[in-house]
C-alpha cells in the first residue's frame, strides 16, 4: 500500500476549499496548521454553515493518486477562537480553547489511534466565535421554530372559522335587524313579525333562575371555601359540583320532566301544595338553575380563594366570627369574582335549550306585544317562548321561514350571550385593575 | 379591687339569649364610653357591677357584661354557618336528586318490559310501531361514540396545541385575547351551532363533496369538535400552568429550547391533567343536545361513512320525549336512555377528577 | 428544669380574693399544655404561669414552639388542621381551652403576628373593625378609639390626615404599626406580641416599647421575640423555649445574669441561635 499523504485545504471566500501544502505525516500537517489565521466570513457562508466562521480541512491520499475527497468530513473538530478556558476535547459541546490546543489534541488523538484517516477522507477543523451558535443550537431553533408555528396555527384555526361564521350571520341577518324586530312578536306561523315574546321569555327565564341560583351557589361556594375541612365530605361536595357541572343538559331536562311528574303525583294523590305541577316558566327556571349552579358554585370559590389567609386571620384575631370576617372582608374583596361567575352563569342560562324544550318554554304562546302586558306576558305557571327554542323552532320545524328572519334571530341570540360574557370579561378586566392589595 | 374584674366569666360559655337591643347599645356605650381614656378605673367599675363567681351557672336576666362581652349572638352565627352549610350540601343534593327522579321514571321499564339485551344489541329503533314497538338503542350508541369519536380526533390536537401555544409561547396581549377569544367560543349557545351546521356548513358539505344531505357525520362531527375545543383548551392550559415554573426554569438551564420543555418536560408532567382535558371535552360531545339534533340528520343507523346522518342518544330524547306519552313504555325508555347518559357523564367526569387529583384527593390551593 | 424563683401561684377561683400585690398573681396558667401538629410535637408539657401586669418574654430559637404557645392563648390554633391541645390552659382559673364561645376570648386577647397585615379597608376602618364588630356604633366614640389606638402605635403622626386611605397602601413597617393598633383597639387585658418589631425601624420600636412599659401597667404582655437584648430590656421575667420544651423561666435578670441552665447561659450570651 503506498504511502498516504495529508494535504491542508484552506476555505475559500466561495466556499470551497483551495488545497495547499502537503505533509507527509498527520502530526506534520497538523502543526503546520498553527499558521492558520481564522477570518469571519459572514454573509454567503452563515446561511450554510452558521455555526463556522472559518474552516480548515486536512485531505488524506495516497502519494500516487489524484486527491479526489468523499463528499463529507470523516471527522469534524471545533476550536474556539480565544484561550479563554480549557479542557475541551474539539466535539460541539465543547470545543478547544485557541489553537494550539486544538494541534495538541489533533496529534494527541492521532498517536493514540483514533484518527484513522485512510483514501479520500478528511478532517474538518471549524472556527467558532465563543457565544456564536452551534450547529446544534441552530437545529433546535429551526425545530422549536416550526413548533411555535404549528401551534400558532393551532390556535388560529379556532379563532379563524369562528370569527368568519360570526361574520357571515351578521351580514346575513343584517336586513331582518331593525327596531321593529325585536318589539314585535312572531306572526303568520312565524314567517313574519319579531322576536318580542321569545326575548322577553329568555329575559324572564334567566332571570328568575338567576333568582334561585345565585343565593344557593354563592353560599356553597363560600362553605367550601370557608367552612369546609378538608375531609372526605368536602370531597364528595366537590366530586359533586364537577359532576353536576357535567351532567348533559338533556338529563337536566329529564329532571325537570321527572320532578315535574312527581309534584302532579303528590297534588293528585295527596293534595300537598306543590311550586308547580306541570311544564311553566317556573318549573323551566327550576331547571336551568340546578344547572347553572355549579358555574356559580365553582368562581365564587375560586374568587374567595384569591383573598389572602392573613386578612382572615387577622379579623380572627380580633374576635371577630366566621361570618363576620366573611362579611367584611371576605365578601366584599371578591365581590368581582363573585359577579363575573354569575353572569357567566346568565350568558349560559340564555343559551340553553334543551333544559327549557321539555319542562316549560314551548314553540308559539299569543301573548300581546303592546301595551303595558307585553313586559309581563308570563304568569310563573304559564308556559312561555325562549329565544334560543325559537331559533330551533322556526330553522328546524316551521317551513317557509324567510332566511333573514333565521339569521337575524340567531344574531340576536349569540349577541346577547356574547354581550353579557364580554361584559363579564370587562368586570374582570376593570377589578383586577383596581385590586386592593 | 384591680383582680376583682378577672374573676368574671367573660367567656361567656355560649348561650346568648336575644336581649333587649336598645339595653343592649346602652351597655355597649358605657363599656367602651371609657376607653379613650383607658383608665384602669373604668375597667374596674365595669368590672365589679358584675362579680358573678367563675363557672356560675347560666342565670337568665342576669350577667349581661357575659353577653356584652361576647358581642355576637352565637345561635345567629351558629343559623348561617347551618344556612351555608345545608347550601354547600345542595350539590350533593341535586346530583342524588337527578339521579332519583330519572331513575323513578325509568325503573318501571328497567327493571320490567325492557328487553336490555335487545336495547344494547339491537339496531332496530321502533317505538313508535303499532304492531310490535322495539327499542334497540346500538345504532344511537354508536352515533353518540362516531359523532364523538370524530370531534375527539379533530378536536383533541388542535385544542392541546392551542393550550401549548397559549400557555408556552405567546404572552401578554396576546395570550390575554387568545384567552378570551376561547372563551367566548365557549359561550356560543348550542342551539347557534346547530343552526350554524344546519345553515351554513350543511350546504357547504354539499356542495364540496356531493353529498346527499348535509347534515351528517361530519357536519356534527366538526361542529361538536369546535363546541368541545373550548374545554380542552382551558383545563389543558390550566395543566400546563400548574406544572411548576422550577421545571422550566431547570430545563432552561440545561440549554434546552422551548419545544423541548413542552415534550420532554411539559407533556410528561402535565400528562394527567391533559388526558383529563380530553375526558372532559369527551364529556362535553357525548352530552351535547341541540347542536346534534340539528346538525347530523337524524336518521337511526349505524354510520358506514362520513357522509352518512347519524342520531343520537341525546338527540332522540330530545326529539322524542315530547310525543311520547307520559308514562308509556317509549317515555320510560327514554329516561332509561337518560340514565345511560348520566352513567356516562359520571364515569366521565369521575375519571379525569381521580387522574388529576389522585384517588384520595388533594385539596385546592 | 424550671426555677423556683417565684412565688407558687395562687389558686385564684376565689372571688372575694384581691390581692394587692397584682404582680404576683397569676393570670395565664399552662399546665401539662402539649401541642401536636399531626405527628409532630410542636409544645411538650408546659407548665408556666404568667402573672397579672408583667411582661413576659419568650425567647429561643426557630421552631421552639414560641408562637404556637401564643396560638393556644387565644385559641387561633383551633384553625390549624390536625393542631391538636392537651393539658389545662388556664386565663383566671377559667380552661381557655374549653371555652365555648372563643370569639369573646379573642377580644380579650391581642394579637400581634409578625407579618404585617393590613386589612383592604381604610386605616380608619382598620382600627375601629374589632369595636365595631363587638357592637361600639357611636363615630365619636369609635373616632376617639381609633386616635388613641394610633397613637399608642406611633402611627397617628404618620397617618392622621389621610385615615382614609387603604391599609394595604401602608409601608410595611406602618402595616406592623397598623397591626399592633387594631390588636389594641379592642383594650385586651393580655396582649401577645410575636416578633412585633420585625419590619419596624430601630428608632420606633424603641418608641413602642416605652409605650409597652406604660401598657403593662393594666395588661399582661406576653412577648415573643427574637431579639435577647429586646426581652433583657422590655420583659420583668423571661422565658427560654427550645424545641417545643421549656427550659428555664425566670427574673430576666437571673435569665440573663445567673442562668440555672447551661443552654439557656450559651443562648442568651450569643453562642448559638
Amino acid at each position: 500500500m503506498a504511502e498516504l499523504r495529508y494535504c491542508l485545504a484552506w476555505k475559500r471566500p466561495d466556499g470551497s476549499f483551495q488545497p495547499g501544502e502537503t505533509f507527509a505525516s498527520f502530526a506534520e500537517a497538523a502543526t503546520a496548521l498553527s499558521a492558520w489565521q481564522p477570518q469571519s466570513h459572514s454573509g454567503a457562508l452563515s446561511t450554510q454553515e452558521p455555526c463556522c466562521t472559518d474552516q480548515v480541512e486536512i485531505w488524506c491520499s495516497c502519494q500516487d493518486e489524484p486527491a479526489t475527497v468523499l463528499s463529507r468530513p470523516r471527522y469534524s473538530f471545533v476550536v474556539y477562537g480565544t484561550v479563554a478556558g480549557g479542557g475541551g476535547d474539539g466535539s460541539e459541546a465543547a470545543p478547544w480553547w485557541g489553537l494550539q490546543e486544538a494541534i495538541t489534541g489533533l496529534v494527541e488523538l492521532e498517536r493514540s489511534g483514533q484518527l484513522a484517516l485512510r483514501h479520500g477522507q478528511r478532517l474538518r477543523l471549524c472556527h467558532r466565535e465563543v457565544f456564536a451558535t452551534s450547529a446544534g443550537q441552530k437545529r433546535k431553533a429551526r425545530a422549536e421554530n416550526i413548533a411555535k408555528t404549528v401551534f400558532m396555527a393551532m390556535a388560529l384555526m379556532l379563532v379563524a372559522p369562528v370569527l368568519a361564521i360570526l361574520v357571515y350571520l351578521l351580514v346575513k341577518g343584517w336586513p331582518a335587524l331593525s327596531l321593529s324586530f325585536f318589539l314585535e312578536n312572531p306572526r303568520e306561523r312565524m314567517t313574519a313579525g319579531g322576536i318580542w315574546a321569545p326575548l322577553v321569555g329568555t329575559f324572564f327565564l334567566v332571570f328568575i333562575s338567576l333568582l334561585l341560583a345565585a343565593p344557593v351557589g354563592i353560599l356553597a361556594g363560600v362553605y367550601l371555601n370557608e367552612y369546609a375541612r378538608d375531609n372526605w365530605l368536602t370531597r364528595i361536595i366537590n366530586l359533586a359540583v364537577v359532576n353536576l357541572a357535567g351532567v348533559p343538559s338533556i338529563v337536566h331536562a329529564l329532571f325537570g320532566v321527572g320532578v315535574i311528574m312527581f309534584f302532579a303525583e303528590l297534588r293528585r294523590n295527596y293534595g300537598i301544595w306543590v311550586p308547580f305541577e306541570d311544564r311553566c316558566l317556573l318549573a323551566a327556571s327550576c331547571t336551568l338553575a340546578v344547572m347553572t349552579l355549579p358555574v356559580i358554585i365553582t368562581s365564587t370559590r375560586e374568587a374567595l380563594a384569591s383573598v389572602p389567609m392573613s386578612f382572615r386571620e387577622a379579623c380572627w384575631n380580633m374576635g371577630a366570627t366566621r361570618w363576620q370576617t366573611i362579611r367584611t372582608i371576605v365578601l366584599p374583596n371578591s365581590i368581582s369574582g363573585i359577579l363575573t361567575g354569575v353572569i357567566l352563569q346568565v350568558s349560559r342560562a340564555a343559551g340553553e335549550t334543551a333544559p327549557i324544550l321539555l319542562t316549560g318554554a314551548v314553540f308559539s304562546v299569543p301573548v300581546p306585544d303592546h301595551g303595558w302586558r307585553a313586559f309581563v306576558p308570563y304568569g310563573l305557571h304559564d308556559r312561555c317562548m325562549a329565544l334560543s327554542m325559537h331559533l330551533y323552532t322556526i330553522s328546524t320545524q316551521v317551513v317557509n321561514v324567510p332566511e333573514h328572519v333565521e339569521y337575524g334571530t340567531a344574531v340576536v341570540l349569540i349577541g346577547l350571550v356574547l354581550a353579557v360574557n364580554s361584559a363579564s370579561i370587562a368586570l374582570r378586566v376593570y377589578l383586577r385593575s383596581r385590586k386592593k392589595w | 379591687m384591680a383582680g376583682g374584674f378577672g374573676q368574671a366569666d367573660w367567656f361567656g360559655v355560649g348561650l346568648v339569649k336575644p336581649i333587649e337591643s336598645s339595653a343592649r347599645r346602652r351597655q355597649q356605650t358605657c363599656s367602651t364610653g371609657e376607653n379613650p381614656k383607658l383608665s384602669v378605673r373604668g375597667r374596674t367599675d365595669l368590672a365589679t357591677k358584675s362579680s358573678p363567681k367563675p363557672n356560675a351557672p347560666e342565670v337568665p336576666g342576669g350577667g349581661f357584661l357575659r353577653r356584652l362581652a361576647s358581642g355576637v349572638s352565637l345561635t345567629a352565627e351558629a343559623g348561617i354557618e347551618w344556612t351555608i352549610r345545608l347550601c354547600g350540601w345542595s350539590a350533593i343534593l341535586f346530583v342524588f336528586a337527578i339521579f332519583f327522579f330519572v331513575l323513578r321514571e325509568g325503573a318501571p321499564v328497567l327493571f320490567g318490559e325492557l328487553d336490555l339485551v335487545e336495547f344494547f344489541t339491537s339496531t332496530h329503533w321502533q317505538p313508535t310501531s303499532l304492531v310490535r314497538p322495539r327499542y334497540g338503542a346500538l345504532a344511537l350508541m354508536v352515533g353518540t361514540l362516531s359523532v364523538t369519536g370524530l370531534a375527539m380526533l379533530l378536536a383533541v390536537p388542535v385544542g392541546l396545541g392551542a393550550a401549548v401555544y397559549i400557555s408556552e409561547f405567546c404572552q401578554g396581549k396576546v395570550k390575554e385575547t387568545l384567552k378570551i377569544v376561547i372563551e367566548l367560543l365557549a359561550a356560543i349557545p348550542s342551539v347557534v351551532w346547530g343552526f350554524i351546521g344546519l345553515m351554513v356548513m350543511g350546504p357547504l358539505l354539499m356542495d364540496l363533496t356531493g353529498a346527499e344531505v348535509g347534515v351528517n357525520l361530519l357536519t356534527g362531527g366538526v361542529i361538536l369538535a369546535l363546541m368541545s375545543v373550548p374545554v380542552i383548551v382551558s383545563v389543558g392550559e390550566d395543566a400546563l400552568k400548574a406544572v411548576p415554573d422550577s421545571y422550566r426554569e431547570a430545563a432552561l438551564a440545561l440549554g434546552a429550547s422551548r419545544w423541548e420543555i413542552v415534550y420532554r418536560v411539559l407533556f410528561p408532567a402535565a400528562k394527567n391533567g391533559l388526558l383529563a382535558a380530553v375526558l372532559l371535552g369527551v364529556g362535553r360531545a357525548v352530552g351535547e343536545t341541540m347542536a346534534v339534533l340539528m346538525a347530523t340528520g337524524h336518521a337511526v343507523q349505524i354510520p358506514y361513512s362520513l357522509l352518512d346522518p347519524i342520531r343520537t342518544l341525546t338527540a332522540t330524547i330530545a326529539a322524542e320525549l315530547g310525543e311520547a306519552v307520559k308514562g308509556g313504555t317509549h317515555y320510560r325508555v327514554l329516561f332509561v336512555i337518560g340514565l345511560l347518559l348520566f352513567a356516562i357523564s359520571f364515569v366521565v367526569n369521575l375519571t379525569a377528577d381521580v387522574i388529576v387529583k389522585g384517588i384520595k384527593g388533594e385539596s385546592r390551593n | 428544669m424550671k426555677t423556683k424563683t417565684e412565688p407558687a401561684a395562687r389558686p385564684s377561683s376565689s372571688p372575694g380574693e384581691s390581692p394587692s400585690s397584682g404582680r404576683s398573681e397569676v393570670h395565664i396558667c399552662f399546665r401539662n399544655v402539649t401541642v401536636n401538629y399531626a405527628s409532630v410535637v410542636a409544645l411538650r408539657e408546659i407548665n408556666l404561669e404568667v402573672y397579672r401586669r408583667e411582661i413576659l418574654g419568650i425567647i429561643g430559637p426557630a421552631n421552639s414552639g414560641k408562637s404556637t404557645l401564643l396560638r393556644c392563648i387565644n385559641r387561633t390554633l383551633d384553625f390549624v388542621p390536625g393542631a391538636k391541645v392537651t393539658g389545662q390552659l388556664l386565663i383566671d382559673g377559667q380552661d381557655v381551652l374549653k371555652v365555648r364561645n372563643v370569639y369573646a376570648l379573642r377580644r380579650r386577647v391581642g394579637m400581634v403576628f409578625p407579618l404585617p397585615v393590613g386589612l383592604p379597608l381604610s386605616v380608619y376602618e382598620n382600627v375601629a373593625y374589632a369595636p365595631r364588630r363587638a357592637g361600639v356604633r357611636q363615630r365619636h366614640e369609635l373616632d376617639a378609639i381609633v386616635e388613641r389606638c394610633l397613637r399608642q402605635a406611633m402611627l397617628w403622626d404618620e397617618v392622621k390626615d389621610r385615615l382614609d386611605i387603604l391599609g394595604t397602601k401602608l409601608s410595611g413597617g406602618q402595616q406592623q404599626r397598623l397591626t399592633l393598633a387594631r390588636a389594641l383597639s379592642l383594650d385586651p387585658e393580655i396582649l401577645c406580641l410575636d416578633e412585633f418589631s420585625i419590619a419596624i425601624d430601630p428608632v420606633t420600636t424603641m418608641r413602642i416599647e416605652d409605650i409597652l412599659r406604660e401598657l403593662k401597667q393594666r395588661m399582661t404582655i406576653v412577648l415573643v421575640t427574637n431579639l435577647v437584648q429586646q426581652a433583657r430590656r422590655l420583659a420583668d421575667r423571661t422565658a427560654f423555649f427550645m424545641a417545643g420544651r421549656l427550659i428555664e423561666v425566670g427574673d430576666t435578670e437571673n435569665i440573663f445574669e445567673h442562668p440555672q441552665c447551661e443552654l439557656t447561659r450559651r443562648y442568651v450570651e450569643g453562642d448559638f441561635g
